[in-house]
């Protein structure tokens, strides 16, 4: 090669490696500017659109601060299970968002989904990643019998509380006199009709008014941790700073609230990205049951998610149409209007965007360990393993896309707007007095 | 028409006789005239509501006694309602309470409703923007 042809190619590479340079570093990192309908949007994502949290008809005690007080002390209590060392709080974790920091919850033994953050939960119709329980009271009471979880049985709790001095005045005051359970050929040690064969077989042997009343105090222990879960609610995160700044015109603290890149991932989470389809509303979740091609975890088979916890809701003693609710109309319009069919294969409810920091492993088995490794999930998007993919088209982000969208996430992480005694074990509380 | 929700009638491209004039509807066959009023107006995403629907000829008679069922979904998406909603109550002047609708993304939705009226059956896809 000649001299001048030698130099002639080396400007042509300096020229495109400058160009390269340049646009990584001025090219698409200035956010394009919101649209009027953008911010629209926006505020429809920022918890001050939140509603003020409806009343659960179901639930008298629903917003009663004693019956919350009550609730926490239950919830935080070991001594409601098998062996004596789980409570509620072992997979709900307040330092971690209520969640556990594990791909499958850790109780007795180990659970078959991801531990979910009761965070917000109480603006959902539905509990769990399939929505098979539709208040946050009947939710309360399934892992308090679940063998893999708190392992015990609804005669043990009642009798329990029937026979701790400081519960049974803290029930009886909320709910009336408790029933006498010591008659043991009545009610027997254990039973119940959700746990073991032998639990099972007790429980069949009782009277139906017998059950009832078991029942009825059962429930209102449920009652009573739903009342203190209520209060677990998420607070206003940077991303709600930079909204409401935005609203107000107010461009310096906008630019205060997020960084160039958290905007640069907002603008793709609402656009490119197509994240609002499902995580939409302030708490960036629709709460409905989504197939997304999750792939399943190491060892188990798919999980066939909403199609089968259809049933189960529709079938459940504790539901809101049920003898236990206490709404006299029963006004229950999502478990009367409620859709089964072959799109629910593989559906799992869109879990909330907020505080994610605190609560990875992702996914309803925790299968992936990492924001980035959801990402690149949504981004690959491969066809679902049962049922259908509705993420079907792969999103395409470049890696850095893919990180921008990322540190927006984060910039979602908030301190909950719940106040710190309820976010302590009662025990502690006890020793500050 | 309310002002967030946008109501499109793809009148060519799903082959109806639909008609946004006065937010109404004219079945396929043209036997009906249909239109609804929406419990929650603008209508928001994730919100369970209910609607009234009109049933009337196309001259506007009010008509009794139909027997209406309700489909739909995202053909974006390739999924349905999120909930069943249905005829729950005549409310007399060719009116009928439709509850348990919710929609739960933003964008392209159809609807599917049939009417039957002693067994004259017609039916009208509405498109909602929402």
């Amino acid at each position: 090669m000649s001299r001048q042809g030698f130099r002639t190619i080396s400007v042509i590479v300096a020229g495109v490696l400058l160009t390269i340079v340049t646009w990584w570093q001025f090219g698409p990192r200035s956010p394009a500017p919101w649209t009027d309908t953008d911010i629209e949007l926006l505020y429809s994502l920022s918890i001050h659109s939140l509603p003020t949290l409806a009343s659960d008809t179901s639930n008298a005690v629903a917003d009663n601060a004693n019956a919350a007080r009550f609730g926490q002390r239950l919830f935080f209590d070991t001594r409601l299970s098998a062996n004596g060392r789980v409570s509620c709080a072992t997979c709900h974790q307040p330092e971690r968002r209520f969640s556990d920091g594990f791909p499958k919850g850790r109780g007795i033994s180990l659970s078959d989904r991801n531990t979910r953050s009761i965070v917000g939960a109480a603006h959902s119709p539905w509990q769990y990643w399939d929505g098979r329980r539709d208040s946050q009271w009947a939710q309360a009471l399934s892992p308090l019998e679940n063998p893999a979880e708190h392992g015990g049985n609804r005669m043990q709790y009642v009798r329990f509380i029937s026979r701790d001095p400081g519960y049974r005045v803290h029930y009886e005051a909320l709910f009336g006199p408790l029933p006498n359970f010591d008659d043991t050929s009545r009610f027997p040690a254990n039973a119940s009709p959700a746990t073991g064969s032998q639990e099972q077989a007790a429980w069949a042997a009782m009277s139906p008014a017998d059950q009832r009343l078991v029942n009825g105090v059962f429930v209102n222990l449920g009652k009573a941790i739903a009342a203190y879960e209520r209060l677990i609610l998420p607070g206003s995160s940077r991303f709600d700073d930079y909204v409401n700044a935005l609203a107000d015109g107010n461009v310096v603290e906008a630019a205060d609230a997020l960084s160039i890149d958290e905007v640069l991932g907002l603008q793709l989470f609402i656009d490119k990205a197509r994240c609002t389809k499902c995580h939409n509303g302030p708490l960036l979740t629709n709460n409905e049951f989504h197939n997304t091609g999750m792939l399943s975890y190491p060892g188990d088979l798919p999980d066939r998610g909403r199609i089968e916890a259809v049933h189960k809701v529709l079938e459940d003693p504790f539901n809101c149409l049920g003898e236990y609710s206490d709404d006299p109309d029963r006004h229950c319009p999502e478990l009367t209007y409620v859709r089964t069919g072959i799109e629910l294969v593989g559906a799992m409810r869109t879990p909330s965007l907020r505080n994610l920091g605190g609560t990875a492993p992702y996914g309803h088995k925790g299968q992936q360990a990492s924001l980035d490794k959801v990402l690149a999930q949504y981004n690959e998007s491969p066809d679902a393993m049962i049922g259908h993919n509705e993420a079907e088209f792969a999103l395409g982000l470049s890696r850095r896309e893919l990180k921008w969208l990322e540190a927006f996430l984060n910039a979602l992480d908030a301190p909950l707007a719940t106040s710190e005694e309820w976010l302590i074990r009662p025990a502690e509380l006890d020793s500050r007095k | 028409m309310c002002k967030a929700v946008i109501i499109t009638v793809l009148a060519l491209s799903l082959n109806t006789n639909a008609s946004a004039e006065d937010d109404t509807w004219l079945t396929r066959s043209g036997i009906y005239r249909i239109s609804f009023q929406s419990e929650l107006d603008p209508i928001i995403i994730n919100r369970i509501h209910t609607w009234v629907l009109q049933v009337t000829t196309p001259e506007g008679q009010p008509i009794a006694g139909a027997k209406i069922t309700a489909t739909g979904g995202m053909p974006e998406h390739n999924h349905g309602l999120p909930t069943d909603p249905r005829m729950t109550e005549q409310l007399g002047d060719g009116r009928y309470r439709f509850e348990g609708f919710r929609f739960h993304m933003n964008g392209q939705w159809e609807l599917t409703l049939t009417i039957d009226v002693e067994g004259q059956r017609d039916t009208v896809v509405i498109a909602l923007t929402i």
